[in-house]
């Protein structure tokens, strides 16, 4: 079935639920032209000299400037590439251990988002480039937030990996099943009494929507993207699926392939470039879909910045403590916002965070940030 | 004798029954049954047993099982596993050099401790390449090895930095020269001891382990690596390990590609199977559909041998054992209700129970 195919019939569903759910919003959203946001970490350790100041590199990025808000000073964190990714979600600068496989303490603004918003899984979304340690952005430890609250994430790299695909199209697709079995094998599960399933992320209603999902997207052409940026390059692709398949409220992507530049300045600026690129295929696919065009806010900003000079590997590493390092640029584009906008004062990376959940309607009581000034137009 | 012996009972040296083992006796209630058969193989192997395993091992005692399986060479592979997985060793950043593959046989057959295997993983070229450059290699090295928080201990980043690039420095009290320095000294600190038996303890209980007796477990590894199988035996015939097992473990996405292969294949899935199916399960922060796929994917793939409707004479048997072999369990009298009478429809294969099955939540704990 082919993506549109499925969007129309298999998601009928889903979508008058998103229809009714909107509908039954407060008045405070039904006010704001903004109904999507995507938020792209764009991560891995980028400085402004190779983003805003080259601006070649990056004409997409320049270009949602221009239509919307620059701002040139974005203090961030120091916190290792998970820690400072994750601190843009939560609104709080804490430290985490590099290689840390475990959930953070403060909740994300995914869970303010579905709780605050009463959001369904299939409404947040965050599509990542880096594997195992980044689903745990998706929700935290904290007791009243946590896994009911979570976000569906997919890692454009594991799932879209050729060579899991591979063992897919060696195996074949799952049989179809007639109505009848299906209703047996649903009995038949239903009778099971062994487990107590708890609060999990996904309902039985949209688990088995992610279950066609990944079977539509698994035959699709994600797989196939190459290149050094490859695996950011999915992420920022399965977000696009995403959005015109879900017309979720709030995607995240974290991309993290500029990371390269430990031992690879040249890798690292082609990674930007091509970064770049792809939220410009991001970006024509918000334009060319009326349902998201005059409704989608897209925030771009990386978690830290790198080392002035180049270590002895011709690289750029993290830990100087220098300028580029600490203040990086980040751009705002949407429909509520100021046009052709430069902000020169000093803001934070963790006021993302408020930010968004303001845009969407809802509060970060825990953020230890403010939404970011003279956003609005 | 193999050197490794001494993490066995003497007893199973001779062959005989193992008189020595108070706490053995003391609970003839230790045989084997299905469920503890089945989280034995998964915490020790990585993966549940094969049938003939089953057959081997049903209803005899666990300690007997734990020597066999301790300082075997599948439980180091299964430990290395663990460890490259822990220091995020994994994918393009899986370590090929001989010198890592070789560690299981090299520490089932003694000649390695676990804190040497560590220290051959960490100047293994895969862990600079994942922890490139001096800020990220210390502050890894400080987390990992000895759970020192970097930002709180800002001067040991900055000498381990130093070391590093090659000047000399005082790191964790010892006089360090070089990047090699630094995994040395930290490995042999006792934080080191302290932070592996506890980040141990904790991957095959699934608790954090008791503080008494975690430094005094920290205490033995610290003097002699060696003890840690004999530290895992007792943790294995622990009570805290029989709640463990009463309460059952979510499984991890690593243990879930492992298991679905060898109950359904009754084969391990090589290396490269294992790590795409894992890989990709791991990308999802709720693994549930994505696993649900698979299985269906794999009970769909003419791999699995399964029997011919008409030749299951007693489906209520069957059924049972699919139980059993799955769920570590027999179907209450409900459970085997419902899933005869499905049987009985025209419609329900033998592969729709199995889709049962494997796709329920209860599959999902071991
Ligand atoms: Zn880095």
């Amino acid at each position: 079935m082919s993506f549109e195919a499925l969007n129309r019939r298999t998601f009928l569903g889903a979508t008058a639920a998103t229809l009714a759910l909107s509908a039954g919003l407060g008045a405070q959203s039904a006010e704001r032209k903004t109904k999507h946001v995507v938020l792209i970490g764009f991560a891995g350790g980028v400085r402004t000299r190779e983003t805003f100041g080259s601006p070649s590199n990056v004409p997409n990025l320049v270009s949602l400037a221009k239509e919307g808000v620059l701002y040139k000073r974005v203090k961030s964190s120091n916190l290792g590439h998970y820690g400072a990714a994750l601190s843009l979600f939560t609104g709080v600068a804490e430290p985490r251990g590099i290689r840390e496989n475990g959930r953070g303490e403060e909740p994300t603004l995914f869970e303010y988002a579905r709780k605050g918003l009463g959001l369904a899984a299939k409404d947040v979304w965050i599509a990542t480039s880096g594997g195992a340690q980044q689903t745990n952005y998706s929700y935290s430890t904290h007791a009243d937030y946590g896994e009911r609250y979570g976000a569906n994430t997919v890692d454009g790299d594991g799932l879209f990996n050729a060579e899991f695909k591979s063992i897919l199209e060696t195996l074949g697709r799952p049989k179809k099943l007639d109505e009848r079995e299906a209703e047996l094998l649903a009995k038949m599960r239903a009778s099971i009494g062994g487990a107590d399933p708890k609060a999990a992320l996904n309902n039985a209603e949209s688990a088995a929507q992610v279950e066609r999902f990944i079977l539509d997207e698994l035959t699709g052409g994600t797989a196939s993207l190459r290149g050094p940026n490859a695996a950011d390059a999915k992420a920022i692709r399965v977000a696009r699926n995403l959005l015109v398949l879900f017309k979720p409220r709030l995607v995240a992507i974290v991309l993290q392939s500029a990371d390269i530049a430990h031992g690879n300045f040249n890798g690292y600026a082609d990674v930007v470039r091509q970064n770049d690129a792809a939220i410009g295929d991001l970006m024509k696919a918000i334009r060319a879909d009326p349902a998201l065009r005059d409704s989608t806010a897209v925030i771009a900003c990386p978690e830290f910045g790198r080392d002035r000079d180049l270590n002895s590997r011709r690289g750029l590493d993290h830990g100087d403590g220098s300028e580029d390092l600490e203040f990086v640029s980040a751009v705002a584009w949407g429909p509520e916002f100021a046009r052709d906008r430069v902000i020169e004062d000093d803001v934070r990376a963790v006021d993302l965070c408020p930010t968004v959940c303001q845009l969407l309607g809802t509060t970060a009581p825990r953020a230890k940030a403010k939404a970011l000034p003279r956003l609005y137009a | 004798m193999a050197p490794s012996s001494s993490w066995t009972s003497s007893a199973t040296q001779a062959g005989q029954a193992p008189l020595d083992d108070g706490r053995t006796q003391a609970s003839p209630a230790r045989a084997l049954d299905a469920a503890t058969l089945r989280s034995v193989f998964c915490d020790l192997l990585g993966r549940p047993p094969f049938a003939a395993e089953r057959e081997r091992w049903l209803g005899q005692a666990r300690h007997t099982l734990l020597d066999a399986l301790l300082g075997s060479e599948p439980f180091w592979s299964q430990w290395l596993e663990e460890q490259l997985y822990y220091f995020f060793l994994i994918d393009n950043f899986r370590p090929e050099s001989e010198r890592v593959l070789a560690i299981p046989a090299d520490l089932a057959a003694g000649k390695l401790d676990p804190r040497e295997a560590t220290h051959r993983i960490a100047l293994s070229p895969s862990f600079d390449q994942r922890n490139p450059g001096a800020d990220t290699f210390v502050t890894v090295v400080l987390e990992q090895f000895t759970g020192i928080t970097v930002q709180k201990n800002v001067r040991e980043l900055e000498v381990g930095k130093a070391i590093y690039d090659g000047a000399g420095g005082t790191f964790l009290g010892k006089v360090g020269k070089r990047q090699a320095d630094i995994v040395d000294i930290a490995l042999h600190h006792k934080a080191f001891a302290e932070t592996f038996v506890a980040r141990e303890y904790e991957r095959l209980l699934g608790e954090s382990a008791p503080a008494k007796e975690r430094a005094e477990w920290a205490r033995r590894f610290h003097q002699t690596p060696r003890e840690y199988g004999a530290i895992v035996r007792e943790w294995l015939l622990s009570e805290a390990w029989d709640r463990r097992a009463a309460r059952k473990r979510p499984v991890s996405n690593r243990l879930f590609a492992r298991a679905l292969y060898v109950d359904l294949l009754d084969r391990a899935p090589d290396e490269a199977e294992a790590r795409r199916l894992r890989t990709a399960l791991d990308g999802m922060s709720d693994a549930g559909p994505l696993r649900s796929v698979f299985a269906r994917v794999l009970i769909d793939s003419g791999m699995v041998a399964l029997p011919d409707k008409k030749s299951i004479r007693d489906p209520r048997a069957w059924i049972a054992q699919r139980f059993e072999a799955l769920l570590g369990r027999a179907p209450s009298a409900q459970e085997l209700e419902a899933f005869a009478a499905a049987f009985a429809d025209e419609a329900c294969r033998p592969a729709t129970v199995l889709y049962a099955l494997v796709t329920h939540a209860e599959y999902q704990l071991y």
